[in-house]
């Protein structure tokens, strides 16, 4: 990606150069043990000190929903130390694939019975690399993650300190995040979106109920009323859910904020959820981001939702919109349609697969092409009309749909298409056995849910005049 | 087909479960694929095989097999 302009300077007056607001406080809703002030900043100051101590490299952390898992996160951006977050049900050939390409200092939250090559077990549940040589990751570098849906060799997105910092504080401005407020852990922690809800947290003195059960369970809204919640954080799957489950905000009289992202959601469920929850005098947020952008992009202002429905909303503060277009030239005029670049301090510095990387500094000069088209209007509100390439979203992840075709050709052509939050992929003259072997290779593959792959047999493809096949009418089938 | 021999069979359909599950045993988080995700496949599936509509707190209690079976017998499905 070659930046159009010169490298921009974004200024970021006054911005914190720690995570943890002074009032944080992380409340873990298992055991009910409330952490603040000097207790919290003293067990995060005593992490730091575990990693200060570990051979050069990065620090893979394998993240749940509780208390060791964030206070290892804190503890790390604390001590300066570059950490990759990861999925803690990630199967092991995956992270063993992870560690030899990144060759990490040491690797949290895994089982201690079965170390990979060339580490020694650490305390309960970790490993810590034995060889002391090891590429030290640039100095502005903070968090890695893991870029979804690619199909091949996942690779990271670097993140830097100052990224995480500016998002944080950007999206605590446009939220009126403050120290009353309680957010619950809807999302997990090695999503960007999750990452960013805990972030803009405790960047404003505010609590994170911290519960892993997720919003379809008991547990979940047992803690939500216990410990008086503020918010929910979605994607467009929990709204199907939400909404199916007949959520009554009437019943959770401290939840009055609701965010939306991860993907777009139905304008019939935005303005349904946002009646929701206005009747009861609260407020609802529809926002767009990428990983890439650490990852908040763009808010709705809570009072425009219905005026600007169908929008990702403004550029956060501090950052801004154009939109290329073929010839690729860069406009901001309203109407517009093209690839939608984001400038702005929260951009990554790139990507890495694998170690050598870790040492780059900023590659992208505060630049992103978000692949994804769209247009402004007259008052600078971004809508997303699709995607340069074929993408498909599953559950909220980034799936190209020319992968999913890739993965599933030895059980016969597909065509894959985009279905709401999830993907159908067509299957020429497939058994029904022969569907759900596809699902399942699909949802191995990818690690996502195999009901986010629907594969239905069809008797040969529609086409186009060209031959090739004609993806809108089978869009259209769906 | 007996209530238990159908919710079977609907477990086995919007989870894509294997052979080998013992699904009349089976609790929410116990597999992978019975993750909030399978949670809301399975709760639209039951719906649609035994033409009921859940509640919000009976989809929030809805933690094993068995307890999906009760929930069905007060809602008067037959045996």
């Amino acid at each position: 990606m070659t930046p159009p302009h010169p490298t921009p300077h974004f200024e970021t007056p006054l911005l914190p150069t720690s995570l943890l607001h002074p009032a944080a406080r992380l409340r873990d809703a298992a055991s009910g043990e409330l952490l603040g002030g000097a207790d919290l900043a003293g067990r995060v100051a005593g992490t730091a000190a575990e990693f200060t101590a570990l051979p050069p490299g990065v620090v893979f952390l394998r993240v749940g929903l509780d208390l060791s898992s964030v206070l290892r996160y804190l503890g790390a951006f604390e001590a300066g130390r570059a950490v990759a977050l990861l999925d803690p049900a990630q199967d092991r050939d995956v992270l063993d694939d992870l560690v030899a390409r990144f060759r990490p200092a040491a690797v949290f939250g895994v089982a201690v019975d079965d170390v990979a090559p060339g580490y020694a077990a650490a305390g309960s549940d970790g490993w810590v690399r034995d060889s002391a040589e090891g590429v030290v990751p640039h100095r502005d570098l903070a968090v890695l993650l893991p870029t979804s849906g690619s199909t091949g060799n996942p690779k990271f997105v670097r993140l830097s300190r100052r990224a995480l910092l500016a998002n944080a504080s950007a999206i605590a401005d446009v939220l009126g995040i403050g120290p009353d407020e309680v957010a619950p852990t809807s999302l997990p922690l090695h999503y960007s979106y999750g990452m960013s809800v805990l972030n803009s947290h405790l960047l404003r003195g505010a609590t994170v109920l911290l519960e892993g059960s997720g919003v379809v369970a008991r547990p979940f809204w047992d803690a939500v009323t216990e410990y008086g919640a503020t918010s929910l954080a979605g994607v467009p799957y929990h709204y199907e859910m939400l909404r199916r489950m007949r959520f009554d905000p009437a019943k959770y009289p401290t939840l009055r904020t609701l965010t939306q992202a991860g993907g777009k959601l139905r304008v019939e469920l935005v303005a349904e959820f946002n009646d929701r929850i206005t009747a009861v005098g609260g407020r609802m947020f529809v926002m767009y981001g990428q990983t890439e952008a650490a990852p908040r992009m763009a808010t709705v202002p809570a009072g425009r939702l219905v005026e600007k429905l169908g929008s990702a909303g403004p550029a956060l503060p501090g950052g801004s919109f154009s939109v290329r277009t073929e010839d690729g030239s860069e406009v901001v005029e309203p109407g517009v349609t093209g690839e939608v670049v984001y400038r702005g301090p929260n951009v990554m510095m790139g990507y890495a697969e694998s170690e050598a990387e870790l040492a780059a500094g900023d590659v992208v000069g505060g630049v992103l092409a978000t692949g994804d088209l769209g247009y402004l209007d007259e008052d600078g509100y971004l809508f997303i009309t699709g995607r340069l390439k074929r993408i498909g979203k599953v559950f909220g992840n980034r799936v190209s749909l020319d992968d999913l075709e890739e993965l599933v050709k030895h059980l016969g052509a597909a065509a894959a298409v985009p279905a709401g939050d999830k993907v159908v992929v067509w299957l020429d003259q497939a058994s029904r056995d022969g569907c759900r072997a596809a699902a399942k290779v699909l949802a191995e593959a990818l690690h996502l849910h195999v009901t986010g792959f629907d594969v239905r047999p069809v008797d040969g493809f529609p086409l186009l005049p060209s031959g090739k096949i004609d993806y809108r009418s089978l869009e259209a089938q769906v | 087909m007996s209530l238990n021999d159908r919710l079977r069979d609907v477990f086995v359909d919007a989870l894509q479960l294997d052979g080998d599950v013992d699904v009349e045993n089976l609790k929410y988080r116990d597999i992978d694929a019975w993750d909030s995700v399978g949670h809301m496949a399975l709760v639209a599936a039951i719906e649609d095989e035994f033409d009921v509509q859940f509640e919000t707190e009976q989809v929030i209690d809805m933690s094993s097999f068995k307890v999906a079976g009760d929930m069905l017998r007060g809602l008067g499905v037959g045996e």
